[in-house]
């Protein structure tokens, strides 16, 4: 864990109760005895070494243009207006053309071409590795969400950031493993951050921007000293009760989640307060002192929470209702994007910065492209046949593009990465083979890419 | 080169240029007409083709264009134009009227723009064309000819794709005369072989398919891929999962000319490597020939013949062998146990040498019976009774007592409503609700409470609509009850190709699991790995389910309910139906009268337009009042049958878009395979239902009476309950399984007479207490030497704070407050999405299929999406802030206090009445001093805090319940 804050271990939490004299004597020694059960959650050694610890994921909703942000086609633009029909599952659609919203340039050392939606994360490129031929599977929001999270289109199964709590837990006992900080209610609901058949451990925990960022994390009580009674109050009984018992390892476990939650009301509080955080910091982010809404809080957020150990981060941009989906209007990618690009930007140097960028991999999704032929007035429609994504951080070859797509942006013409494709590189990345993190369930084993999937040694450092 | 390869390229030549010669043969057909079936009338080959305005030609399908596709071989414009035009769908009829009577010869041009579809072509709706493939993009065909003979002068031509299929037709020709067709090849395999064709096989085909395609298709081919041999006439007529692959005559049509080319990407063959040009004209040549092929040995029939399943193997796996009568086990210590049932646990036990534990005490009995049976605490007084009932039958009192509680169904039913994935949503992409689905969780919850025998719960289930009844009540009742199939999940946005074959596969999914306890949708796609399930297995229940009429619940581009069944006794079911399309019509007839007169308003003005207006508002609020008039009956969400019964088409793969042989409807074959009758015209539920509830099913039995067992020890006997299958595990106690499932069987399928079993039992009654010994030896408890302690699931938890609240709401659950039909514009941008609080039991939560219950998903709550055999038990720090921070505990902890402080005057008394509630004991004498010692230092905390003083002693109290809320004492019961 990379740190630069202050921490303090569960037992010094619990000797400051001692402290403060409200927990009944007799039950201290108790609580700093070694735990009995075996923590769900404790690390666990990968498949492999591998550079990056950590994860931050994140997805923008609606679907992103392609080509009017990362996919430079320069025939599109000299196209524009030809009708013709296009393939990539839009079978049988005549389409006017429509020439991309914004002029690319080249950006960082390595030239990767970015549109000027995104003149701050341009700057970053020599730390991105672009991927230009990503392919889903479906040209719904709900299916191509649910896909990109799970692996599967229809079925619910358990979210990315579950497996990999599985495969690695997390080193911050005190913090959930996953943690999915959304503002709305993106496509397919909480299933994009459900652990599923998998244990309840793993599941995302949600993070709303706001007043109380985790449900129930305020303590109710108005004073702190009357919950420390009652705690020990019960942890006394607790005691009694698993003595009289023989030591039950699952009765231990859940006493030990009262001391944990009772901790996290300050130690995750502590996260979410970025009272401490710099001008230049915040600066960094886009934001204003205080400010809670737009992009730049859950970036900052994530980063304080990856460098307190949380294993997987994830980042929802928009919801199921304000998002990317631009049908109507392309130009109103404008206001999206200027929510996303500074601070996913200063995420990335901040990141970079504090050295974290080197065991931390971001990866930035969405859930498909959009048409090269006109929706609606100067919208775009759905288009799963391909569209862009890319990683950045450890393990990733930086300042480089993989994958092409042709004149138009409508197919993938070279190098196709299927999302499985994209998650058992994830995986890897992180070193654990794909084909290996699996779960028992119903009779099956189930994995991540389902029966699918290849790493793409060409995205890897 | 020999003779008869010069003969072939002088006839290629031709054809590669279909219709190249205008000259007419003595022999030749004679052309009668032509149709461009989107497009003017044009000229080609010399010939007059119709426009698709020609007199008497009726064509059903889109029209598309795209002028701009490169057709691939490259043809003269006039043909390009007629082709790149045309009629497309996955399904597209052309009728030809104003015929000759006499037969005539039918030629069809189809073409592909972009992805390669598969088609079946009809003439006269007899296939002629099967599942061939169109090729990539730019493809074209001229297939045939077939002949055909107007009916009434008309020939019929169609087309038809798997479901959302789009095949383009182009062009159909229609020839009279016996004789041959300039440019076209009698489309059929040569079967009479002459010496050449032999010689040409064996020099030319033979040795490039066996250096070639044998590796992958082949009856000797490590494994077989696509479904395809190509080492057997057979084979080669048949073809692979991806349809027929030659064309004879027709290279160019011909998927394994296309795959040897390397002309599509996704179809080249072999992969890797292609083969040398000289070999592919060969094989074109071949083709061209009419693929003689002089081999007789039948791979094929061979290949099927050897089924990869070994069934006698398969039989012999524990669970598909009959119930065995097992004799009563001899036992050491013969005065402990009470029935056969300890006799099976003990003589375990003493064969690994480990003794039962203790009983438990009757106060840890009594609270472990009362969560068992309703999920909730017992009450004071019910401790009270049973401790001072000295009899011999005080706990077969209690337990008698307890199933005859109402409160036992809500418990009960809520496991099988576990196992059924039971949702008040629909779970497609907005999640639609269905207010009428908690019939069917009432069905379930009163099915347990009248101990309604297992063998007719099964039955109503799956063909409550096709049972007879004695009374409407019933007939009603087993309506609802076929809500386990309509409950099957929706998926996705789309109506007209709505994936059904999703929902099909979870009601075959959900039915293998929860009644047989197999996972027979493995089979979908291929053989089940581990079980002998075929794949074919899976299609002879899917045509069960395909003939039937599942209630569409509404979703994103159809925002209404239809297809529901109206609640009534059969004989008025026709009548309601057409009460029900009668109510649609004429809400149709005032919607649409109310938009003649909205495009009206146009063009008027003044005072015309002021009284057109009202006129609207008139007509706008005639369709509210006529909307928001309620049927005369409620609808339930049930099946019916489907307009007709159908067997079902294997999908190759699990793909709808490649059918496969169809299989007739029947029960899975390692269970007897019993047939649906053939005169049987019903959908069959009711055949399968049978099947399901035979007491000789093997399986049945043993898989609910293992679901019983578990929800009594935390355990089954077999611990996958709903894999019973080589996957699952096999049953600790194989005998004593076999012993409930006949007992249960015997009962008349009583499920209370098992609980009765169990309950009654020493084993059930042992105390919770392990020794040393049993956990060393026997660490998971298998052995059953002692209880097993349990976690409150996460509806006991909240149910017993709502008892020890004293404010659990006990009226009938009634409709969720559910936003009314009219306004449901759910879409998966703004799904529907809500939680409603209620003071009512858990069973009775809305529960969503997208979004999970915030507190069910943080208690491990069931799966609303998927069966869930047994809970999981997971401990979180999620979990301890709700019981520290949610208000919910805070809001209970005030009743709760409010009850304690007005049950005793004094301190001590209010302490027991709290534990006596909350723990189901008294409290000893140094918890009443532990507890006492907290209140005051609580009330010192509050005061300094400047809490009210009338408020002090009220929230003191409170305090001491939410510690005593999250005790481990609380939670688990012993």
């Amino acid at each position: 864990m990379n740190t630069r804050l202050p921490h303090f271990s569960r037992r010094e939490v619990i000797r400051s109760l001692v402290g403060s004299s409200l927990l009944l004597p007799g039950l201290v020694s108790n609580l700093l005895a070694e735990d009995v059960a075996p923590d769900p959650l404790s690390p666990k050694q990968p498949h492999f070494p591998a550079k990056a610890k950590r994860v931050i994921f994140i997805f923008s909703n609606g679907g992103v243009s392609h080509m009017d942000t990362f996919d430079h086609k320069p025939k599109l633009f000299a196209a524009d207006g030809k009708t013709m029909g296009i393939g990539g599952g839009l079978s049988n659609q005549q389409r006017r053309l429509l020439k991309p919203g914004w002029e690319f340039k080249p950006g960082g050392k390595c030239g990767t071409m970015v549109s000027d939606l995104f003149p701050h994360l341009r700057d970053c490129m020599d730390d991105v590795c672009l991927i230009k031929s990503m392919k889903s599977d479906d040209n719904e929001h709900y299916q191509a969400t649910l896909g990109i999270h799970t692996g599967s289109f229809f079925f619910s199964r358990p979210s990315i950031g579950s497996w990999i709590s599985y495969g690695l837990g997390t080193v911050n006992q005190n913090l959930p493993s996953f943690v999915a900080i959304s503002a709305g209610s993106p496509y397919a609901g909480t299933q994009i951050f459900n652990n599923d058949f998998l244990p309840a451990y793993h599941q995302g925990v949600r993070v709303v921007p706001g007043k109380e960022p985790i449900a129930n994390l305020d303590r109710r009580t108005k004073q702190s000293s009357v919950q420390e009674l009652e705690l020990g109050l019960a942890g006394a009984l607790n005691q009694r009760h698993l003595q009289a018992r023989g030591q039950d390892s699952e009765l231990a476990a859940r006493i030990r989640t009262f001391e944990t939650a009772f901790y996290m009301q300050t130690e995750a509080r502590e996260v979410f307060d970025l009272g401490k955080e710099s001008d230049d910091t915040l600066a960094l982010y886009g934001m204003k002192r205080g400010q809670t809404e737009g992009f730049g809080w859950p970036c900052l957020v994530a980063r304080r929470l990856v460098e307190r150990g949380v294993r997987f981060v994830e980042l929802v941009d928009g919801s199921s209702s304000h998002n990317w989906d631009q049908h109507g209007d392309m130009a109103e990618h404008a206001k999206h994007a200027k929510n996303l690009d500074q601070p996913v930007a200063g995420l990335l140097k901040d990141l970079k910065k504090r050295g974290m960028l080197e065991d931390t991999l971001v990866v930035w999704t969405t859930e498909f492209g959009r048409t090269p032929g006109v929706d609606g007035d100067k919208g775009r429609g759905h288009h799963s046949a391909c569209y862009s994504s890319w990683l950045a951080g450890a393990g990733v070859k930086a300042g480089t593009s993989y994958g092409s797509t042709d004149d138009i942006g409508a197919a993938v013409a070279e190098n196709r990465v299927h999302v499985h494709d994209f998650h058992a590189t994830i995986l890897h990345l992180l070193g654990m083979d794909h084909e290996k993190l699996t779960f028992r369930h119903g009779g099956r084993d189930y994995r991540l890419t389902d029966v699918h999937g290849n790493v793409v040694q060409a995205l890897l450092a | 080169m020999n003779r008869s390869r010069l003969a072939l390229l002088g006839l290629s030549a031709c054809l590669l240029a279909p219709g190249f010669s205008s000259r007419v043969l003595a022999a030749d057909a004679v052309f009668l007409r032509a149709l461009n079936l989107n497009g003017p009338a044009l000229e080609i080959d010399g010939r007059k083709w119709e426009g698709s305005n020609a007199a008497k030609l009726v064509v059903s399908g889109k029209v598309f264009e795209n002028q701009a596709v490169a057709l691939k071989p490259t043809t003269d414009p006039a043909r390009a134009r007629m082709i790149r035009s045309s009629v497309w769908g996955s399904k597209v009829d052309v009728s030809v009227g104003g015929l000759p009577s006499a037969e005539c010869q039918i030629v069809v041009y189809v073409w592909e723009d972009n992805h390669t579809e598969q088609f079946d072509l009809l003439v006269n709706d007899k296939p002629v064309v099967e599942k061939l493939h169109s090729g990539a993009g730019g493809s074209w065909k001229r297939l045939g000819p077939w002949r055909a003979t107007p009916v009434d002068g008309t020939v019929k031509v169609s087309a038809r794709t798997p479901s959302h299929g789009a095949v383009n037709l182009s062009g159909i020709e229609i020839w009279t005369g016996e004789g041959t067709i300039p440019g076209v090849t009698s489309a059929a395999f040569v079967t009479e072989l002459t010496a050449d064709h032999a010689a040409f096989f064996e020099s030319k085909v033979r040795p490039v398919l066996v250096e070639h395609c044998y590796e992958c298709h082949s009856s000797t081919a490590k494994k077989l891929k696509g479904g395809l041999m190509l080492d057997s006439r057979a084979g080669i007529i048949k073809g692979g999962d991806n349809g027929q692959v030659i064309l004879p005559g027709q290279p160019e049509s011909s998927m394994l000319i296309q795959s040897v080319r390397h002309a599509d990407p996704d179809l080249a063959m072999p992969p890797k490597k292609k083969i040398p040009d000289l070999a592919i004209a060969d094989l074109e040549a071949w083709v061209r020939m009419g693929a003689p092929d002089p081999r007789t040995e039948n791979t094929v029939a061979a290949a099927a013949s050897k089924s990869a399943i070994d069934w006698n193997k398969g039989r012999q796996w524990w669970s598909f062998r009959s119930l065995a009568k097992p004799s009563s086990p001899v036992v050491k210590q013969t005065r402990w146990p009470v029935s056969d049932l300890d006799r099976f646990v003990l003589a375990r036990l003493e064969k690994e040498g480990l003794k039962p534990a203790a009983d438990a005490e009757k106060r840890v009995l009594i609270r472990r019976a009362t969560f068992d049976l309703t999920g909730l605490p017992p009450t004071p007084a019910e401790i009270d009774a049973f401790l001072a009932d000295k009899s011999s039958k005080a706990f077969t009192k209690v337990v008698d007592r307890l199933l005859a509680s109402p409160h036992y169904g809500e418990r009960w039913g809520r496991h099988w409503l576990d196992v059924v994935r039971y949702a008040d949503t629909a779970g497609d992409n907005s999640d639609f609700p269905i207010p009428q689905m908690r019939r069917y969780r009432d069905w379930v919850i009163h099915a347990f409470n009248r101990d309604l025998p297992y063998d007719q719960f099964i039955r109503e289930q799956l063909a409550g609509d096709l049972l007879p009844s004695d009374n409407a009540d019933d007939a009603k009742e087993r309506l609802v009850a076929t809500g386990y199939i309509a409950n099957a999940r929706r998926f996705g946005s789309r109506v007209d190709d709505y994936p059904q074959h999703l929902t099909i596969e979870d009601t075959i999914d959900n039915l293998g699991r929860a009644f047989l306890g197999l996972t027979v949708s493995c089979a979908r796609c291929h053989d089940h790995k581990f079980d002998p399930i075929p794949t074919a297995d899976y299609y002879a229940l899917y045509g069960f389910f395909q003939s039937t009429r599942y209630p569409w619940p509404g979703i994103e581009l159809e925002q209404k309910q239809r297809d529901l069944v109206p609640l009534v006794e059969p004989a008025r079911r026709t009548e309601a139906n057409s009460a029900i399309k009668a109510h649609d019509t004429e809400k149709r007839r005032l919607e649409k009268e109310t938009q003649k007169l909205k495009d009206s308003l146009k063009d008027k003005t003044g005072d015309e337009k002021k009284s057109v207006e009202a006129k609207i508002a008139d007509a706008e609020k005639a369709v509210k009042e006529f909307t928001a008039k309620p049927l005369p009956f409620e609808l339930a969400y049930a099946v019916a049958e489907a307009g007709k019964a159908v067997n079902a088409a294997i999908q190759i793969k699990g793909d709808p878009a490649k059918p496969g042989d169809v299989v007739g409807r029947r029960f899975l074959t390692i269970l007897g395979g019993q047939e649906l009758a053939p005169d049987d015209q019903t959908s069959g539920r009711l055949h399968l239902a049978n099947r399901l509830s035979d007491p000789a099913n093997p399986l049945t039995a043993r898989v609910m009476a293992n679901r019983i067992w578990l929800h009594h020890f935390g355990k089954g006997l077999v611990p996958t309950p709903n894999d019973f299958g080589k996957q699952g595990k096999t049953p600790t106690h194989p005998e004593l399984l076999d012993w409930l499932a006949n007992r249960f069987i015997e009962s008349g399928w009583s499920i209370k007479d098992l609980h009765r079993t169990i309950m009654l039992s020493r084993t059930y009654q042992l105390a919770g207490v392990r020794s040393e010994e049993a956990t060393t030896r026997d660490p998971n408890n298998e052995l059953l030497s002692s209880f097993p302690r349990r976690r409150l699931d996460a509806e006991s938890l909240r149910d017993a704070m709502l008892v020890l609240g004293g404010n659990m709401d006990t009226t009938p659950a009634g409709a969720h407050p559910f936003p009314p039909q009219s306004e449901w514009k759910f879409t998966q941008h703004n799904p529907f999405k809500a939680v409603y609080d209620s003071k009512r039991r858990s069973v009775y939560l809305m529960t969503q299929r997208i979004q999970r219950h915030p507190y069910l998903a943080i208690f491990d709550g069931a799966d609303p999406s998927a069966s869930t055999p047994v809970r999981t038990t997971s401990t979180t720090p999620l979990q301890a802030l709700f019981l520290l921070n949610d208000p919910f505990v805070h809001g209970q902890s005030r009743e709760f206090a409010n009850r304690i402080v007005a049950s005793a005057k004094d301190e001590p008394g209010r302490i027991q009445f709290a534990y006596r509630s909350a723990l189901g004991r008294a409290a000893e004498r140094t918890e009443i001093e532990q507890c006492r010692s907290f209140l005051r230092n609580a009330r010192v905390q509050l005061a300094e805090s400047r809490t009210a003083l009338d408020q002090l002693e009220a929230e003191a109290w409170q305090s001491m319940v939410r510690a005593l809320l999250r005790l481990n004492e609380f939670v688990y019961v012993d």
